[in-house]
């Protein structure tokens, strides 16, 4: 779960990191009265979104307006916040329709010669938080560390819940930072640490960290993300979460515990198992077609649930096919896919073709309840003619649209031809 | 013979009297895998299944000579689970649990540094020996005893690969899912390293999945070896939505590793046939195997 620049920094400031005063608004005069409270300017206005590459970003419809700008005067502060509040911003890190811009942060802008960027985050291989820093903070740094791996600094920080200062004094040295700054830095470190291991973070990323002139050390950025499966037992951050942006479907999605990412293309997707999910979408795309979502539903045993997410995945008015591939296993079982099915189909009948593809545990007894429900579904034997049959069905000319009752929806599934409701 | 489990195996099931532990458990028993007891503090004494319940590994062990445990314990309980194994020094622990904090794996990884204990997962289906048993969740009746050996990081895309083996007759040495969270135990490495050695094993399929550097890893572990089993490998998430990204780190940490890609560029360049569609796993081995091994370089379906 990622947290906003406002909530992070708010956080970081409990535990004595330095970050800068500042205020968030969620309306013009809001804005107004928090640039005046923050002295005389010039000020930062910062749109916040999950995503990075807000000052590289722009705000849907104001092509001249980035997701970070800097205003002289209190009035400029509140035409800014007045043209990002609620508008979209677009960032190289965001879908192209952008994220939704709900608040502003406000701060002092501040001039600094040095700006660095510095990252904690875990790394899988050796299994420790490590420190990943560079003396090129700022937008460019992906660009600049690719260019010269070797300025990128990085420190193993082990596995302790607790460290001294000597990493810190390591990577300040790495990065050639002037002794009088060396100490500071490294009390930094620690202290990003502790607050890492201790909110079970899984990313902390300071870009950029300015050096002032008088060798103090301040966040101007922080971005932060908890561990979703750690949120039982960090209960404040936990309840971060019901204050953030969420589509419906994907709040609808995280609610009964499915992975859902809805996609541009007209093909729906239902898979148990991350890995089986992804492979549906690259056999689909594979073979020319493209998919209108990501579904991943972990193993359940409520049939509830399952119907929730056939409604989900068909509710995308986009959709003119439903690709189901799914592997039953363990207590994942292929019989209680087809009645979740069955039971989504009698509270909203099911209007696109079905191409279906289950496999292991109770397939038949799937198929075989299915078969007698009269829903047409066209049965195959693995992913690929599963897939090859979706995007056929793909391509086909759109289903009518003309709004029908259910009854007659329901009529035409049960009485009419095989070949789809389209024909 | 097979790896990681054998006939010498006796299973304890952590969590044995939970939803997960019993149902999985009872099919265990059933396609005849040695589970010879349960733990689960406070019911010690009780009988389960028809096998003991003991309050501790440590017991359960000196009762009924466990060699390996299946930890099916919910999450917020796990690594406890996995750190009691560990320090009862048994051999081989599957752990099926999902959801377990990073921080947590990052704490027992650490204290398992010198163990002699082998960790498979968390977040695993399990390890699979066909005609042998099963530790974990996978499906029964899907499994053929042969030749091909297993390691996948994706649990669904295991099946898949086990259930093409076994319908074109190639059947299955041992199967390992490792696995898909960040830290974990044992290694996609490893596991080859295991099926090189093991006789029974003739072909080697590698499910890898994007992120991470595991496929570099094994890539870089095979292509040390002089004489290397056919590997047919299949990367999930060629062509996945990339999610909201946040920030730089991500990105930079693995300096242009970690994506698709350089997984299946790294893969090809150490020999191993990478298949492009999930579809093709089955058939890419039956053709390695039919072939030299010195022609594998050019079976794999072209990107």
């Amino acid at each position: 779960m990622y947290l906003f620049e406002y909530q992070a920094k708010a956080l970081m400031r409990e535990w004595g990191i330095p970050v800068l005063e500042g205020a968030v608004a969620t309306s013009e005069q809001r804005a107004l009265d928090a640039a005046r409270e923050l002295g005389e300017g010039p000020w930062a206005v910062k749109a916040q979104t999950h995503a990075g590459g807000r000052a590289k970003g722009r705000v849907a419809g104001k092509e001249d307006l980035s997701g970070i700008e800097f205003n002289d005067t209190v009035l400029e502060v509140g035409r800014t916040a007045a043209s990002m509040l609620g508008a979209r911003l677009v960032t190289p890190q965001t879908m192209r329709k952008g994220e939704t811009i709900n608040a502003v942060y406000i701060e002092p802008e501040i001039k600094s010669s040095v700006q660095l960027f510095v990252a904690i985050l875990i790394d899988g291989e050796c299994g420790h938080p490590v420190c990943l820093a560079s003396v090129s903070g700022g937008s460019q740094v992906e660009r600049d560390v690719f260019d010269d791996p070797k300025s990128l600094v990085r420190v193993n920080l082990g596995a302790r819940d607790k460290i001294d200062a000597a990493p810190g004094l390591e990577i300040a040295s790495q990065l050639g930072l002037r002794a009088t700054v060396k100490d500071g830095f490294a009390q930094l470190i620690q202290q990003l640490h502790a607050l890492f291991m201790a909110c079970d973070l899984s990313l902390i990323e300071i870009n950029p960290l300015a050096i002032r002139d008088n060798d103090s050390l301040v966040a101007l950025d922080a971005r932060l993300a908890v561990d979703d499966n750690a949120l039982f037992r960090q209960p404040r951050l936990a309840a971060l979460a019901s204050r953030m942006e969420v589509s419906k479907a994907e709040g609808l999605a995280a609610k009964h515990g499915f992975n859902f990412i809805q996609l541009d293309g007209d093909i729906g997707t239902f898979s148990s198992g991350a890995g089986l999910a992804m492979a549906t979408l690259d056999v689909i795309s594979h073979l020319g077609g493209r998919p209108a979502n990501f579904l991943d539903v972990p193993p359940v045993l409520e049939v509830s649930r399952v119907k929730e997410a056939f409604l989900l995945v068909l509710s995308d008015p986009k959709l003119r096919c439903l690709l189901v591939n799914v592997f039953g296993a363990g207590i994942m079982r292929c019989d209680t896919i087809a009645d979740g099915l069955l039971l989504a189909h009698l509270e909203e009948p099911v209007t696109v073709p079905l191409v279906m593809r289950l496999a292991g545990t109770n397939a038949p007894l799937a198929v075989s309840r299915l078969e007698r429900s009269g829903l047409s579904i066209q049965f195959v034997s693995d992913l690929a003619s599963g897939a090859a049959a979706a995007v056929d069905r793909g391509a086909a000319p759109a289903p009518l649209t003309t709004p029908e009752s259910i009854t007659g929806r329901l009529t035409r599934w049960l009485f009419g031809s095989r070949a789809g409701p389209g024909s | 013979m097979s790896i990681l489990i054998d006939n010498s195996t006796r299973v304890v099931c952590q969590g044995i009297t939970g939803r997960q532990g019993t149902f999985h458990s009872e099919r265990a028993l059933a396609s005849g895998t040695q589970i010879v007891g349960g733990v689960r503090q406070g019911k010690g004494g009780a009988m389960h299944l028809g096998v003991p319940v003991f309050d501790t590994v440590a017991e359960a062990m000196g009762e009924t000579r466990a060699n390996a445990s299946v930890i099916f314990v919910p999450p917020a309980n796990a690594a406890e689970a996995i750190i009691e194994a560990v320090d009862a020094e048994i051999g081989l622990v599957v752990c099926v649990t999902e959801r377990i904090p990073v921080l947590d794996m990052v704490r027992v990884r650490s204290y398992m540094a010198g163990s002699k204990t082998v960790l498979v997962g968390p977040n695993s289906p399990g390890v699979a020996v066909p005609g042998l048993g099963t530790l974990g969740i996978m499906p029964q009746g899907i499994f053929l005893p042969g030749k091909i050996g297993i390691v996948s990081r994706s649990s669904t895309l295991t099946y898949e690969a086990v259930d093409q083996t076994t319908r074109n007759g190639l059947g299955q040495s041992s199967c390992v899912g490792i696995g898909a969270d960040p830290v974990g135990g044992i290694s996609v490495s490893r596991c080859l390293e295991l099926f090189m050695e093991d006789q029974q094993t003739k072909g080697i399929v590698l499910i890898g999945e994007v992120g991470g550097t595991a496929e570099e890893n094994a890539a870089a572990f095979l292509s040390t070896l002089d004489n290397s089993k056919p590997v047919v490998a299949y990367i999930a998430g060629q062509t996945a939505p990339e999610g909201r990204r946040m920030g730089h780190a991500g990105t930079i940490i693995h300096y242009g590793m970690g994506t698709a890609r350089t997984k299946i560029d790294a893969l090809r360049d150490a020999g191993v046939s990478v298949v492009f569609s999930p579809v093709d796993i089955g058939s890419t081995m039956a053709k390695c195997l039919g072939h030299e091994v010195s022609a594998l370089r050019d079976t794999g379906v072209e990107l």
